[in-house]
């Protein structure tokens, strides 16, 4: 091969891209050589999903350029990246559950029989050959994908990947749901062999050690740097990910007593992938839930409220026995578990009614007179809770739909205040909202805390867990991997539990 | 979660697999209907009767595999009423006799259902409209184009057209069966090129197939242009079997289509199905109303069989479908 000294197998020039107003890439340039494994790492948001969308094709950056062995590469599609030799294995698996292990193999271009028609006989004798070279002789490529385990649909995934990448080959999170790890290694060490520049994306720093030579540490979609992991501690990679200045350990409210009668009790929670996990939440005490994407903070807060099926384990709010099928059925247990959902836009407003009919929604029942929701008693309802989050009362008559980001999502913490459950849970609570909105809602969940309600929360800003949990746990893999108490909360410790990584618990909850 | 990892993928046979698939409930049903019908009806069996019945049910069985290509691709087409009205208007309006001019009537029929396919596909793959809206819309305009031609039922449809198109080859086939065979030959050829391939792709799921390197737009568009041309033939063989136009004809389509396609074993949420069962499900609704008339049902009485049975073939297809799923995932 000539491909030697022509230059670096990937050259990525100050590259951006922003979505309307947010920035999701700002600059990020990276060089990587022929044979290179060459890891990425940062933190949720920090842009490394957008990165990987560009490198692959399916998004133009508005800036800056990409060249691979010296030629420059702008990719206008999937199969045009991948006829220039990069290909991805993407992290929500891009396989197609209805169609066989062949035809995803080698879609969208199916080998052709007798009178130009696919033929079934050289689809699957081309899988077959395919699954061999890369260890899955056993599948049978006539079995359509559906009935495959995750891991095994990972798999796949990952020699789709390999098969089109002669150039560059991108694996985002390979291992999230892998059960054998070495397989990969394997399969990456003989393509390194072949000179293929491998960007390798994990969350998991053991495994990057394992296999990769450099990292580039994205913040803020920003490149950071690039560092010879050799010559780099994990408290360097850490500090670089989340920045120097972002030590802040400021939380203005006294740790609820250990003499609080306890809210939430959870024992041996188990349901989606989400295994053995157990921690109480007293009475007036914020406990905010750390993790990276897809460790099980969604499976936690979804069979707390039952909306995934509890596999085992049992779930006690203020001392009762909660039997939960169904978020109705939270609301009504002890006094009440109520959940602010993630996606304002799809399990959140209403987007017809008004603020305050939306705001109301929970409490119709009681505000009724005669069965009939006068306009007055909606909005006197609204009006006190309004104050509550902050909302301008001025919003209370618009439609929701027209109301900012930020203020729906006040909108809607009042609705799920005025629930009267005395236990909140908030699933990433101030997600795109803007600073100022930030601060309200804090006040508002702060407040409802010192009024003796209790509150558990996830956020994927580890600012926010700083500023406001008494108390933060770690999920990692589906289990609690550490727990920190008000004064040990901070930035650099807690990116090191969220990838595994203990350093300095005060408490590790053996999992 | 490591135990899986090893167990090599299932293995199962593919004539039990077609057995238990939509396709296999529907070709059940209408072979047991069959026999409720010759028993009721001893001259069930003739030659006549099974030539009427096939006349009777082409037209629906047509629009239904059109239908279906959007159906799989998850979408819903109504502009089916439209086309088969537009056509059907424009037959009986501009009648051309002879071979030729049937050759030509059903060109031009095929020609408008792939326009209005086309404007269809453009609508929802480049501009994004919703399936539903899109065809909302090219329906009314394709009817309200009828009713411009032919402001009430008239005109007369070419004779050439009414009566070979009714008739048998060699005095066994119905010719208007013959229509079918080469629909279900298509179909299949289509199944086996990397459109056809596509086409459950994006039904199953947009973004993978469109990871995959799945054309998602060409795939959608082909999906409505060939559903169109389908229409077009269907409202073709409406008029041989008519011999008339009506600027109404295609309205009763618009709900049978869907419960054809249903009957037939392709869920209305994409991903799935085939055409197959789709023209054996509209047989399956245009024999129910035979049968019960020759039971001696008052045919007010159709529609609520049709619909009965219609829920009930989809829950036994779910519920095979079920325990198929539990037998291959343990």
């Amino acid at each position: 091969m000539s491909i030697d000294e022509t230059g670096p197998a990937l050259r990525i020039d100050r590259i951006a891209k922003s979505y309307g107003p947010t920035v999701a890439l700002d600059s990020v340039s990276i060089d990587m050589r022929p044979g290179e494994v060459h890891a990425l790492l940062g933190e949720n948001g920090a842009g490394k999903s957008t990165l990987v969308k560009i490198l692959s094709g399916v998004v133009k950056p508005d800036s800056g350029s990409m060249s691979i062995l010296g030629a420059s590469y702008t990719p206008h599609g999937i199969v045009d990246a991948r006829t220039q030799g990069v290909a991805t294995a993407f992290q929500e698996l891009s396989l197609l559950p209805n169609l066989s292990i062949a035809e995803n193999l080698l879609l969208p271009k199916m080998p052709k029989g007798m009178l130009g028609l696919h033929s079934h006989r050289t689809a699957r004798a081309s899988a077959d050959r395919i699954l061999k070279e890369y260890g899955l002789a056993h599948f049978d490529p006539t079995t359509p994908v559906g009935v495959l385990s995750l891991s095994d649909r990972q798999r796949l995934e990952i020699v789709r990947a390999f098969t089109h990448a002669a150039k560059l080959l991108i694996l985002d999170e390979p291992t999230a749901a892998l059960a054998d790890v070495e397989w990969l290694f394997g399969l990456v060490r003989r393509q390194k062999s072949l000179r293929t520049a491998i960007l390798y994306i994990s969350h998991r720093l053991g495994e990057v050690r394992t296999l990769c030579s450099r990292a580039t540490i994205l913040r803020n979609g920003r490149s950071i740097g690039t560092v010879e992991l050799s010559g780099a501690s994990d408290a360097n990679i850490f500090e670089m990910m989340v920045g120097r200045s972002a030590r802040e350990t400021t939380n203005a409210l006294p740790a609820a007593g250990d003499a609080a009668p306890i809210a939430l009790a959870v024992k041996g929670l188990s349901g989606g992938i989400l295994s053995n996990v157990s921690f109480n939440v007293r009475q007036g005490e914020i406990v905010g839930i750390a993790a990276l994407e897809g460790q099980g903070q969604r499976d936690l807060f979804r069979t707390l409220i039952g909306l995934t099926k509890v596999k085992g384990g049992s779930v006690e709010i203020d001392g009762v026995r909660a039997e939960i099928g169904s978020p109705g059925a939270a609301l009504r247990t002890g006094n009440g578990l109520a959940f602010l959902p993630e996606d304002r836009k799809s399990e959140g407003i209403l987007a017809g009614l008004t603020t305050a009919s939306n705001m109301v929604l929970p409490i119709i029942s009681r505000i009724a007179r005669g069965g009939v929701v006068w306009p007055a008693g909606e909005r006197r309802a609204a009006r006190e809770t309004a104050a509550v989050v902050d909302l301008q009362e001025r919003y209370l008559h618009f439609k929701i739909d027209e109301l900012s980001g930020g203020n729906q999502q006040k909108a809607l913490l009042a609705r799920v205040i005025m629930t009267g459950a005395r236990t909140l849970l908030l699933f990433d609570p101030t997600r795109g909202v803007d600073v100022g909105t930030k601060q309200s809602i804090y006040e508002a969940i702060r407040k409802f805390a010192a009024d003796g309600g209790s509150v558990l929360f996830y956020s994927s800003e580890l600012p926010e867990l700083v500023h406001l949990a008494h108390r933060c746990l770690v999920l990692y893999g589906g289990r609690i991997f550490a727990e920190y108490e008000a004064g040990a909360i901070d930035e650099q410790t807690i990116v090191g539990a969220l990838i595994g990584h203990a350093r300095g618990a005060d408490v590790v909850v053996a999992a | 979660m490591s135990a899986i990892a090893a167990n090599p993928a299932p293995r199962r046979s593919r004539p039990w697999r077609a057995v238990v698939s939509g396709t296999g409930i529907v070709a059940l049903i209408y072979v047991l209907l069959y026999a409720l019908y010759a028993f009721w009806q001893p001259d069930a069996l003739s030659v006549y009767t099974f030539t009427d019945l096939v006349n009777n049910s082409t037209p629906l069985a047509l629009a239904a595999a059109g239908e279906t290509l959007v159906v799989i691709s998850r979408g819903f087409d109504l502009s089916v009423a439209g086309v088969v009205s537009l056509t059907n208007v424009l037959m009986a309006v501009y009648p051309l006799d002879g071979p030729g001019g049937a050759l030509i009537s059903l060109l031009m029929c095929c020609a408008i259902g792939a326009l209005v396919g086309l404007i269809n596909g453009i609508l929802v793959a480049k501009l994004g409209l919703q399936t539903i809206a899109a065809t909302l819309g090219t329906m009314i305009v394709c009817q309200g184009l009828a009713l411009v031609i032919l402001d009430a039922p008239g005109g007369m449809v070419a004779d050439f057209v009414t009566y070979t198109l009714t008739d048998t080859l060699f005095g066994v086939v119905p010719i208007a069966g013959l229509f079918l065979v080469a629909a279900i030959v298509l179909w299949l050829a289509f199944r086996r090129t990397n459109t056809g391939i596509g086409l459950y792709a994006i039904g199953a799921d947009e973004q993978s197939a469109r990871f995959s390197g799945v054309a998602v737009s060409r795939v959608r568009i082909a999906a409505f242009v060939g559903a169109g041309i389908l229409y077009g033939v269907a409202g073709f063989m409406l008029s041989a079997q008519t011999a008339t136009g009506n600027p109404t004809a295609g309205t009763p389509f618009l709900m049978l289509t869907f419960a054809a396609v249903a009957l037939g074993g392709t869920p209305l949420s994409g991903g799935r199905g085939s055409l197959v069962g789709s023209i054996l499900g509209a047989g399956t609704l245009m024999l129910l109303q035979k049968v019960l008339f020759s039971g001696g049902v008052s045919s007010f009485y159709t529609g609520i069989f049709q619909g009965f049975v219609l829920v009930l073939a989809i829950v036994f297809g779910n519920a095979v479908a079920r325990l198929l799923r539990k037998d291959e995932v343990r």
